[in-house]
């Protein structure tokens, strides 16, 4: 069903608020979820003819309500006794707004006990409003699939007996910990395909910026949920610049910086200026500060290389992994020259964690090309297209070995 | 009729000992040949796959499952991508199989993909 784009903006705002409210007042989330999109595909159908009406949250609701009551009537006695039975503990409508409904659900649909390609689905679903067919289509997985994949984490959230409430204070570190994940995910999904012919996929990470700028908005206080939304506005900026009309892959370093969104910019770096310092430093607040130096630089060679690799060195200490080490060993390549960084890699072979990624010999390729020794560059980016699953980057890693040809 | 047309070779020895201006023709011809397909309405689905090298291969051997490195045909050259094509004739899936080869000089097969409804 399409829709005009006011209509769906505040449809996709809507569908969480609407669905707390179905969730609390009767305490099925599964069944609920399938009536909210019921009553989202008849405001999108009914609306742009008809008008929207002067209550659309309780339209919603309304239409919801009575889909929920249609869903029951159909179903056998036994069956239904089983779902109250399974059902969650519905609250009392005054002790929730629409916000902590949204952040209930929001760590619901993100909860540990289910698997990640779960939470991924059913954040979309749920909280972005997406249907099943679009997220399928954002995954390019068959509609089927897709809805196999929510169906089965609903039952997941049924059998674990999960319920709708915020997470109690000692968890919730933790349990925010994931949401954010599951945010950043959806958003590389769509920024790097993990496989496949397109680079990006612009509906899941403008979802995901969506997402985490409503994230910000219900958590303000919390550092890292702020600086989720810089890094991904601050990474998001450079999207246009990216790739080649082809869909070729074009570094960083060659990136046409006119072609950067400025206001995502300066968005960005609003956000993580405000955000550092306030409290116990982070991962996604170090990473969205070196973003910043990225995208405030004129030029890759003004890039204020030692203040990036000031940030990796903390980052390592706070959130250490090989990832970090090889994206500090390319800082520290511009800082200290190519075989600084290539000695800095050194200490990544036999790492078990790099086994299955093209990343380390790609980053050694450049920098072998860096230090004047072609023989050795040209053999690692052959090693880095032979074990890369994305096609423009194996692309652009042949064309790299030919040139050394 | 729908067909499925894979594409051999080894994408590793390709990239090898090609230039980089047949590289580059080559991702331009790839994609040159996807448009015109879709413009046609007749592509369903393509892939590339990646390097036969980090495949693995899974056999039946003595009572048990085995897994290997590599993949399944000794040789190097294995499946490297496919096509699945809605045609009006297995002539017309080899003739666009055929427009491949003539640029890769690489082998195709062309297989029909059993969809017919059966016969009453």
């Amino acid at each position: 069903v399409r829709t005009d784009a006011r209509t769906e903006d505040l449809l996709r705002e809507l569908a969480p608020q609407v669905l707390g409210r179905l969730v609390r007042r009767h305490g099925q989330f599964d069944a609920c979820e399938d009536a909210v999109q019921e009553a989202l595909l008849a405001a999108a159908r009914q609306w742009p003819e008809q008008g929207v009406p002067d209550d659309p949250r309780s339209w919603l609701v309304t239409v919801a309500s009575r889909r929920l009551v249609d869903l029951w009537r159909s179903e056998s006695a036994r069956q239904r006794r089983e779902e109250v039975a399974a059902a969650l503990d519905p609250l009392s409508p005054a002790q929730s707004s629409d916000q902590d409904d949204t952040l209930r659900l929001l760590f619901l649909c993100c909860h540990p006990s289910l698997s990640v390609s779960s939470q991924l689905a059913l954040t979309l679903r749920a909280v972005g409003g997406l249907t099943t067919a679009e997220i399928a289509r954002a995954f390019l997985v068959p509609e089927t699939t897709m809805a196999q994949r929510i169906s089965r984490a609903k039952q997941s959230i049924k059998a674990a007996g999960l319920t709708f409430a915020l997470p109690v204070e000692s968890e919730r570190p933790d349990r925010l910990r994931v949401v954010l994940h599951v945010l950043y995910l959806v958003f590389n999904e769509g920024y790097t395909a993990s496989s496949g012919a397109a680079l990006h996929r612009s509906d899941l990470t403008n979802e995901a910026v969506r997402l985490a700028r409503l994230l910000h908005q219900l958590v303000p206080q919390e550092a890292e949920a702020a600086a989720l939304l810089a890094l991904l506005l601050l990474t998001d900026a450079r999207r246009a610049s990216r790739t080649h009309a082809d869909g070729s892959v074009v570094p960083l370093a060659e990136q046409r910086r006119d072609l950067w969104n400025k206001t995502q910019i300066d968005e960005g770096v609003a956000l993580i200026t405000r955000t550092l310092g306030t409290t116990r430093i982070g991962p996604y607040q170090l990473q969205a500060a070196i973003a910043a130096v990225h995208d405030e630089a004129p030029s890759d060679d003004e890039t204020d290389w030692p203040q990036i690799l000031a940030l990796y060195e903390v980052l390592e200490r706070v959130s250490p992994g090989p990832i970090v080490t090889l994206n500090r060993a390319v800082a520290l390549a511009r800082v200290d020259g190519p075989w600084a960084g290539l000695a800095l890699l050194g200490t990544l072979d036999g790492d078990d964690r790099m086994a299955h990624t093209h990343r380390l010999d790609a980053v050694r390729a450049h920098l072998l090309e860096l230090a004047g020794d072609p023989a050795a560059a040209r053999e690692s980016y052959l090693r880095a297209a032979r074990a890369t699953a994305s096609l423009p980057e194996q692309r652009y890693l042949a064309l790299h070995a030919a040139r050394l040809h | 009729v729908k067909y499925m047309i894979m594409m051999f070779g080894s994408s590793a020895g390709m990239m090898e000992t090609r230039s980089k201006e047949w590289i580059l023709e080559m991702i331009e011809f790839m994609h040159q040949l996807d448009r015109d397909l879709t413009d046609a309405g007749e592509l369903v689905s393509s892939e590339g796959l990646a390097d036969g090298t980090q495949a693995k291969t899974v056999t039946f051997q003595k009572g048990t499952t085995v897994v290997t490195d590599g993949p399944f045909a000794e040789s190097k050259e294995s499946v490297i991508g496919f096509w699945i094509v809605d045609v009006e004739s297995q002539a017309r899936a080899v003739e666009i199989a055929s427009r491949v080869v003539a640029f890769t000089h690489g082998p195709i097969e062309v297989r029909q993909v059993m969809d017919a409804p059966p016969e009453v």
